[in-house]
């Protein structure tokens, strides 16, 4: 997607300097936030198809203005951060982002992440099930509406995707390097931290009891299975 | 004035006093037997509530002889036979017991209640004393000061386990030996001798012993004594718990500054390095003419290797500066070395990987992330000091109660003198310190991160063979495995 618009929040006048001009010579749409607070209003009015948010800010923080943003949109969030431990990109996915690039970063990594996040749903609608129905759960993939209980679950993208791979391969095991690249693109495979944040999430959102989990099971070292319990069947 | 003087003196008053009845009452005061009899009473009573037992028993002596003489008839004769005498001397008698008795008695009690106070009263200026002292050392000595002045003894001395030191009022504290003091507290029985008028008391709080504590010249009752170890006791745990408190309080203090310090050190180093490399690699991925290719490239890769020395300091300095807590759970060797593996693949793909792992190998309790990383530097060694394409072998063991995992290549090998030198910051190998990159501080991190579990990191090595780097880690303890 040429010509995308990348809502770019750093505090670094330096750093965004940098990005604007490499991202606007390859092609995209670039504006610029210092804080988290300019960030929540830059993305009313820019709009953007994508966000790279800085997690360290003064004010509200890239934490914060992630879960913001989140709450009200499925823009795909790409933090950028100086700190690199787990718990970090733990925390990121869990505010919501989509992806995680530690500082310094090579341009050409950054630029397949952006490409990645702005290509949605992969496999596209057409192949893979359509729907799925047991007592407590219904998945409806071309209209990408879940409900659980009769009541409407808001999935984002990532999550929704997710869940289509697990189900079009119903029953088998799905490897982590298979489902991330599946999801988040060619370019993944190790990440296997998103998998666990990205699964939780699904989990909490239509499993009955998250702790017990009887569709999304997990197969210890391989990936995840979406099993199907008894009385359901997709169609 | 010395007690028998004092004795015979009042001896003679007492005498004396029935003397001067006996002439006032024939000279002055003609009376009857009877007043007479009642005056000698009064003053016999007089005697024992004044002075004691023995005075008034003279006295009452005195006055039947007197009142026998002079007053009962036959006047001037000691007429035995008359049962009024009998009767006059056993009342004289009895009176001069009873009544010393009761004064005695009543007088002790004023004089125990009375040392009674002054102990509370000492025991108290003793406690505020102990209160207002600051250190262990200063309350010690204060201690010692406070008791021998608030109970006029001449000297006082105590021994603290903790500090193993003696604080002495004076040099002639010293007729209480050191071992003595280390005795009583280690063997928690009071010593009290009287002869010597020497008390050795344990100085105990909550059933634990911090000392003990030395009475030179004491008289103090037994439960004085124990008050005052106690209060000696609580003023010293007292202020060893604020010195305590205020120390961990001023650790902890430093460790957060060195954290909030390292965290924005690397976030004000990595920043520019951000813009530096983004703006290089994207000037790389344009096409290029050769001169400006390499520049370039050269550029990228002195950004890529400053980034890697920020990332190594601040690791080092993290934990160096006691920060680093391992975050540590049961993992299994495989675990351990397969994610290790798996994430050196790039640098390991043109290398043949054996593995030797033993079945049913014990757990080791790790921080997972950290224990790969010293297994990813070790790998990553065995990569850049080794021919490419030699073969690479990863053990594990036990030994005792240790699991061992270790890498071998098939390199150069390490000097001997060298071997100890690897492990040390910035070292790096005389004979390829020019032909690899590296920063001196992966083995160092290695060793930081092993020490920190309670392990312990080595290298044997034979030049022209190659090299084994070892790291021994504590297995997880039995009762902690699920069964």
């Amino acid at each position: 997607m040429s010509g995308a618009k990348i809502l770019v929040v750093d505090d670094e006048p330096q750093i965004r300097r940098m990005m604007r001009a490499t991202l606007t010579s390859s092609g995209y749409q670039v504006d610029e936030a210092r804080t988290g607070e300019e960030a929540l209003e830059k993305f009313r009015e820019f709009q953007p198809d994508l966000v790279l948010l800085d997690l360290n800010m003064p004010g509200i923080g890239g934490l914060e203005a992630c879960k913001s943003i989140r709450a009200g949109s499925d823009v795909p969030i790409i933090i950028l951060t100086v700190r690199n431990t787990e718990k970090e990109k733990v925390e990121a996915l869990d505010a919501g982002a989509d992806d995680y690039v530690s500082k310094p970063f090579g341009m050409q990594e950054l630029l397949a992440r952006i490409r990645a996040a702005l290509r949605r749903a992969p496999s596209s609608a057409e192949s893979g099930p359509q729907s799925f129905v047991s007592e407590d759960l219904e998945i409806d993939f071309a209209g990408r509406r879940v409900r659980v209980h009769d009541k409407n679950v808001r999935l984002t993208p990532k999550e929704f995707e997710l869940l289509r791979h697990l189900v079009a391969h119903e029953g088998k095991p799905v490897p982590h390097r298979e489902l991330l690249q599946a999801v988040w693109g060619p370019d993944y495979g190790d990440e296997t931290e998103y998998l666990r944040v990205f699964i939780n999430h699904l989990r909490k959102k239509i499993e009955p009891s998250p702790a017990q989990p009887k569709y999304i099971l997990t197969e210890p070292w391989i990936g995840y299975r979406f099993a199907i319990p008894e009385g359901s069947e997709p169609k | 004035m010395s007690a028998a003087l004092r004795l015979t003196i009042r001896i003679l008053a007492s005498v004396a006093l029935v003397a001067a009845i006996v002439v006032v009452y024939i000279r002055f005061l003609p009376v009857n037997g009877t007043t007479v009899a009642l005056t000698m009473l009064l003053a016999i009573l007089g005697i024992a509530t004044r002075w004691g037992l023995t005075e008034s028993l003279v006295a009452s002596v005195a006055a039947v002889l007197g009142f026998n003489y002079f007053f009962l008839p036959p006047v001037r004769t000691f007429t035995i036979a008359d049962p009024q005498n009998w009767v006059a001397l056993v009342a004289f008698l009895i009176t001069a017991v009873t009544a010393s008795q009761l004064s005695i008695m009543a007088r002790r009690r004023t004089a125990e209640a009375d040392a009674r106070r002054r102990e509370v009263e000492r025991l108290y200026a003793l406690g505020q004393a102990m209160l207002l002292s600051g250190s262990v050392r200063t309350s010690a000595r204060d201690a010692v000061n406070s008791i021998m002045r608030t109970f006029e003894i001449p000297g006082a001395v105590l021994f603290t386990k903790a500090e193993d030191e003696f604080f002495r009022s004076d040099p002639q504290t010293l007729t209480i030996s050191d071992e003595q003091l280390r005795w009583i507290a280690t063997s928690e029985e009071p010593l009290i001798d009287h002869q010597r008028q020497i008390a050795i008391v344990p100085v105990r709080l909550g059933g634990q012993v911090l000392g003990s504590l030395g009475f030179i010249g004491s008289t103090l009752s037994t439960a004085a004594l124990n008050a005052v170890t106690y209060l000696v006791a609580i003023g010293i745990e007292r202020a060893r718990s604020l010195e305590e408190g205020s120390k961990t309080e001023a650790l902890r203090q430093s460790e957060v500054l060195k954290a909030v310090l390292l965290d924005a050190l690397a976030h004000d180093l990595k920043t520019p390095l951000t813009s530096i490399k983004g703006a290089v690699s994207h000037l790389l991925a344009q096409p290029r003419n050769a001169e400006e290719e390499e520049l370039l490239t050269i550029a990228n890769e002195e950004a890529d290797r400053l980034n890697r020395l920020v990332v190594e300091v601040l690791e080092m300095a993290r934990i160096e500066a006691a920060k680093f807590h391992p975050d540590r759970s049961s993992h299994g060797v495989a675990e351990i070395v397969s994610a290790a593996v798996k994430a050196q693949e790039e640098s390991l793909k043109d290398r043949r990987v054996e593995l030797q792992l033993p079945e049913r190998l014990p757990t080791a309790d790790v921080d997972f992330e950290f224990i790969q990383q010293v297994l990813k530097q070790l790998l990553d060694n065995a990569v850049k000091y080794s021919p490419p394409g030699s073969p690479l072998t990863i053990t594990a063991s036990v030994a005792g109660e240790k699991l061992v995992i270790s890498v071998a290549d098939r390199g150069k090998g390490i000097p001997e003198a060298e071997q100890a030198r690897i492990f040390e910051k910035f070292y790096r190998g005389r004979a390829s310190r020019d032909e690899v990159l590296g920063t001196g501080l992966g083995l160092s991190i290695a060793k930081g991160i092993i020490e920190a579990h309670g392990g312990r990191i080595w290298v044997t090595s034979q030049l022209g063979q190659g090299s084994i780097f070892s790291f021994a880690l504590p297995v997880t303890k039995k009762e902690e495995l699920v069964p």
